[in-house]
Parts: structure tokens; sequence; C-alpha cells
């Protein structure tokens, strides 16, 4: 056996470094995926713009710091209202009139809305690239053989708490409950007395409140500019259809396998190539488990 | 045929200017928009080919286009060869890569198809990207202009026909699929797959061949576009703006109908020409303002006319029938 490939000390401290960065990356990627497999399971709209709210929730934490020497994750707690808000304003400017069309509708609807959002990003506050450089970034956390800066510990932290609490409201409240019975059956639902139009606000601004405050909790972490929710978004289709469009658990469970793909990739083949690993993936699971690992088998073909 | 043209005035009168332009307009600008114009139009009747009458909506044609424009390019550039081998090898790239698209189609319906589209362009745009020993990366490939037809080096005027002939060829291929047996059949597979299916009709087949018959068109065009621009990178001719932009043009002209990506491509280029002329003074440039004012457009229209230019047209036509 190769001496290199055998599983010693340093090979063991790596895995755990490895292992360290998959659970820290893939508490994050939760709270986006959990925000856009909400929409798509109660409204059954996909939201191509999903990744630009995030990209809103980078500026707002890139402005708070840079005028006002807020922390990021102080602005956390103010992010939730207003993209609360945001959302709220985007269903009804843009998302009920099209809530009954047909996909192809809703999709370039979203598709619209995430170019709008992009430029509007552009020309405010132009191209260029933009960090928010807090001092907990520089901070190392030395644990056994691994090592982690502070803010990714505490943006998981804050990710996984959010997702959390989301989770709970959807199970335990009353308008939890209201909100899973129209995901079953919109019809009967209405039958039932709901009314789905204030559910589907309700969706819409917790899935942008989401994913606006996962925007600020990755502000530090990345780079901020127009087209960044891209990436983030692209990612985070791959985390919902493998979790199953619309199942949050899944969600969940899919943004730890990305975060495990994504981590082994780069440190196997280098970062420049670790994008190409979870389209593959998605491409894979689309061929052989479209309705996700966990999902109803079909749900894919029903155009739902 | 002449009855037939008949029937069809507004694309005679369309493809007939188009024609006659350039004997008495010289003006380099004027015929550059033009060439566009047609470019763009060809592209999105493409797009309509799955989209409209297969009913197959992608977000990722960008990968026939792109391929089309790379396979043209680095014919030229890395092989020493004309552009039309390289177009050709870009045809037979795009038809495999229509196959697979086709296939994931087959599986996938809605949503699910359009994101799978949009994953494939993304792969492609990553590949292509960090491929640097052959493709050259991100930089792009300039490509060279050497004069002649079979180095596609030819002058304004020379594009004008060039585009048209592109335009005229996606435009008769739409008009197949209107009238023959196969066209019909896809409108079966569009309006209702499974009452198709119950019928007898292979839809899955049917959905595969729209693809990539759709898929070679674009690559056709793609390699066009690369000639006639002499440069391509991966970040544009691999970009889901792109794949947008094809769809826009058909939807704002009309889905399924066979002048509407035409009609969306006079529209939607000439607002870009125009606002390009305008704000390229402005220090954040033009693209984004323009940018914004495509993206409201393409809300406001799926929203309130989905069935684009043509079938408001259609709609008013009839509207006056009636009084």
């Amino acid at each position: 056996m190769d001496p290199a490939r055998r599983l010693g000390p340093a090979q063991i401290d790596v895995l755990a470094q490895l292992a360290v960065a998959t659970v820290l990356l893939g508490g994050i990627y939760a709270l986006i995926a959990v925000g856009l497999t909400l929409i798509f399971g109660i409204m059954r709209v996909v939201n191509f713009a999903h990744g630009e709210f995030l990209m809103l929730g980078m500026y707002l934490a890139f402005w708070a710091f840079a005028l006002y020497a807020v922390d990021p994750y102080v602005v956390v707690l103010l992010s939730i209202p207003v993209f609360f808000v945001v959302g709220l304003v985007t269903y009804v400017l843009v998302m009920r009139g099209v809530i009954q069309a047909s996909h192809n509708v809703q999709i370039f609807t979203t598709v619209g809305l995430s170019v709008v959002l992009q430029n509007v990003a552009l020309v405010a506050w132009a191209g260029d690239f933009r960090f928010v450089r807090p001092w907990h970034l520089s901070t190392v956390i030395r644990a056994g053989s691994t090592t982690f800066n502070l803010s990714q510990v505490v943006a998981f932290l804050i990710a996984v708490g959010l997702t959390v609490a989301l989770v709970a409201f959807m199970k335990w409240t009353h308008a939890g409950r209201v909100m899973r019975a129209t995901a079953q059956d919109r019809d009967a639902a209405t039958l039932m007395g709901i009314d789905t139009d204030r559910v589907y606000r309700l969706t819409f601004a917790i899935g942008i409140a989401a994913v606006g405050a996962a925007g600020v909790l990755v502000a530090p972490l990345y780079a901020i500019y127009p087209t960044a929710g891209l990436q983030f978004v692209l990612l985070a289709y791959v985390v919902v259809v493998l979790g199953g469009l619309g199942d949050m658990f899944g969600a969940m469970l899919g943004s730890f396998i990305v975060a495990a793909v994504e981590v082994a990739g780069s440190y196997l083949f280098g970062t420049a190539w670790k994008e190409i690993f979870y389209f593959i993936l998605f491409i894979l699971v689309l061929v052989f488990r479209p309705a996700g690992l966990f999902g109803q088998r079909g749900a894919e073909t029903l155009g739902v | 045929m002449i009855a037939r043209l008949r029937s069809r005035p507004g694309a005679v009168a369309l493809f007939g200017l188009a024609a006659l332009t350039p004997l008495f307009v010289r003006d380099a600008y004027f015929l550059d928009s033009l060439v566009l114009i047609l470019l763009w139009g060809a592209l999105s009747a493409a797009w309509n080919v799955a989209g409209g009458y297969a009913g197959q909506v992608s977000i990722g044609h960008a990968s026939f286009f792109g391929l089309g424009a790379y396979a043209a390019a680095l014919m030229v550039t890395r092989f020493g060869r004309g552009p039309w081998l390289g177009m050709l090898v870009g045809v037979v790239l795009s038809l495999g890569a229509g196959f697979i698209i086709g296939f994931l189609s087959n599986r996938l319906r809605g949503p699910y198809f359009a994101l799978s589209t949009i994953a494939f362009s993304q792969v492609l745009l990553i590949g292509v990207s960090r491929w640097r020993g052959f493709t050259a990366g991100g930089e792009g490939i300039p490509v060279p202009f050497r004069p002649g037809f079979t180095t596609l080096g030819l002058g304004h005027i020379a594009w004008v026909y060039m585009a048209l002939a592109a335009a005229l060829l996606c435009y008769a291929v739409e008009v197949y699929l209107e009238r023959s047996r196969l066209g019909y059949r896809l409108a079966g597979v569009r309006e209702d797959e499974d009452a198709a299916e119950a019928l007898g009709i292979p839809t899955r087949r049917l959905k595969v061949l729209a693809i990539a018959l759709s898929a070679a068109l674009t690559s056709i065009c793609g390699s066009l576009w690369a000639q006639y621009v002499g440069f391509v990178d991966p970040t544009y001719v691999f970009s889901v703006d792109l794949s947008v932009k094809f769809a826009l043009n058909t939807i704002i002209g009309g889905m399924g109908t066979a002048l509407g990506p035409y009609l969306g491509s006079i529209l939607i280029t000439s607002l870009e020409t125009y606002l390009r002329a305008t704000f390229s003074g402005v220090k954040t440039g033009f693209a984004g303002i323009y940018l914004i004012i495509y993206g409201t457009v393409l809300i406001l229209v799926v929203r309130f006319v989905p069935d684009g230019l043509a079938g408001f047209a259609s709609r008013l036509r009839a509207r006056r029938a009636h009084a």
C-alpha cells in the first residue's frame, strides 16, 4: 500500500478537519435551502430569484458594517423583519398574480425578478467585489487537531438555530399546521376555510426572511457582488432536489451531503473544480432519483 | 408556392425587407443591428422548436450556443481548419448534448426540467473555464479575421445575407412543425403528454427529437455568432442570461408561433441597441439599466400577454372579424 495513503495520525487530522468544514458549511447551506424548499412545497413555485435575496442580505450586512460598523451577527436580528417585509411586498407585487398560472409563466416571472434584482444591485452599488471583515473573522479556534475561525462557527450556530426554529414553527404552531395543510391539498384547505392567499403570503415572506438572514450570515465569508447569489442558489437547487422538493428535513440532510461533496472535491481536486462536482451530483440525482433521495417517487413527472 | 407565401404576409414582408435593406442602406451601424436582429431571431426560433412547439422549456440553451461558438473558434485557432468544419463539429456535439438533455426531459417536467438544463450549462461553463490548456479558459479566444467565404471573413453586407440564411433555415423548420405530422404530434405532447401517450404517440422519442433539432439549430447560429463577433469567452456564451434571452424574445413575440421569435428579437434587440447608445456615457454602464427594463418587461409580458405579440395580434384580428 502506498505509505502516503495509509491512515496515519496525519490523515486522521485531515479527515477531522474536512468533517468539521463539512458540518460548518452544511449548516449554512441548510438555511439557504430551507426557504427555497418551503416556498416550493407550499406554493408549488420554484423561486429562481432566491439567490438574489441572498445577495441583498449580503449587501445589507456590507452597508451596515461599512457605514455604521454594525457587526453582521447583530444585523442578522434586523434582517429577519426587513426581509420578511421584502418578501411580503414581492409576493403582493409579483408572485400573487402568477400563483395559479402555468409553470412557464412562473419560471419566467421569477427569472425576470432575478434579472431585475441583480441589475438594481449593479446600478446602485457597482460590480466591484466587496468584503466584510469583522474582528471575529481573524479569530482562530483550535479544537484538537482542527482549526476554524470564529465567524464560521457563529454563522453555523445562528443558521442552525434559525433552521430549527423554522422547522419547529412549521411543526407545532397553528400557522405552521395551516401551511402544511395547504401544501398537502390546496383545494381541501380552501374548503376547510383556510385563506390560501394569506398562507402563500406568509410562506413567501418566511422563505425570503430565511434566505435574507442567510445572506447576512455568509457576508463575512464570501465576496459580495451583484451576481453573488447565483453560486449559492444553484447549490440550493441541488440541495433541494436531493432532499426532495418541498421536504424540509430532506433539505437539511441534502445540505450536508452537498457540503461533503464540495469539501471532499476541493480537497482532492482543488477548489477550481469544486462546483462541477455538485452539478454532476445534481444531474445524477435527477436521472436516477429525480424525486430526491428520500422523496416520493413520481413527483417529478406530475410537473408539480 | 405563391399561395403559401401569401398566407404568411408577415414573414414575406420581414425577410424581404431584410434582404432588400443592404441594397439601399450602407450604414455599418444599421447593418450591424440588422445582423444581430436576424441572428438573435434565428436563435430564439431555434429555442422555440423545443420550448414553443414541443413544450420543453429550457433555460440552458446557452449550452448549445456555446458548443457551436467554441467548436468554430477552436477549429480555426487550434486546428487551423475552416469555421465551417467547426460548425459541423459543433452540430455533432450539440446533437449529443441535446440527446442527453432530451433523455433528462423524459424523466422530468416543468421546473425540474428547467433546473436540469441550467445545471447542464453550468457544467459546460465550469469545464470550459477550467480547461485552460485547450480552451484558453476564462480569457476567451479571439477569432482571427481572414477574408473569404470559406473562412467566414465577410463584410457587413455579406453578413446580412448569412444571418438571413440562418433566420430562414430556423423559420423553415418552424413552418414545417406547423404543417407536418411531426409538428401536430409535438403539439399533442405539449398540450397533454399523458393523453398523447395514450393515443399511441411515442412522446419520449419525439421530445428527444425536438430538443436535439433545437440544439443543432442553436449550435449553427452559435458558430456564426462566434465568427461574426470575433471573440468567444465562457462566461458569456454559457451564461444563464443568454439562455433567458432566447426564451424572452420568443415569449415576447409569441411561443409556438413561427414569426414570434423574430418579432421579439426586433423589439428586444432594437431596445438593447437604443439603450446602449443612450446610456453608454453613464458611469455604471448601460448594462444594468437595460437589464432592469428587460427583466421588468419579461415579468409584465408573461403576466399580461402570455401569448406574446403574435398571439395579441391574432386576438385583435379575431375581434375585428367578429365586429
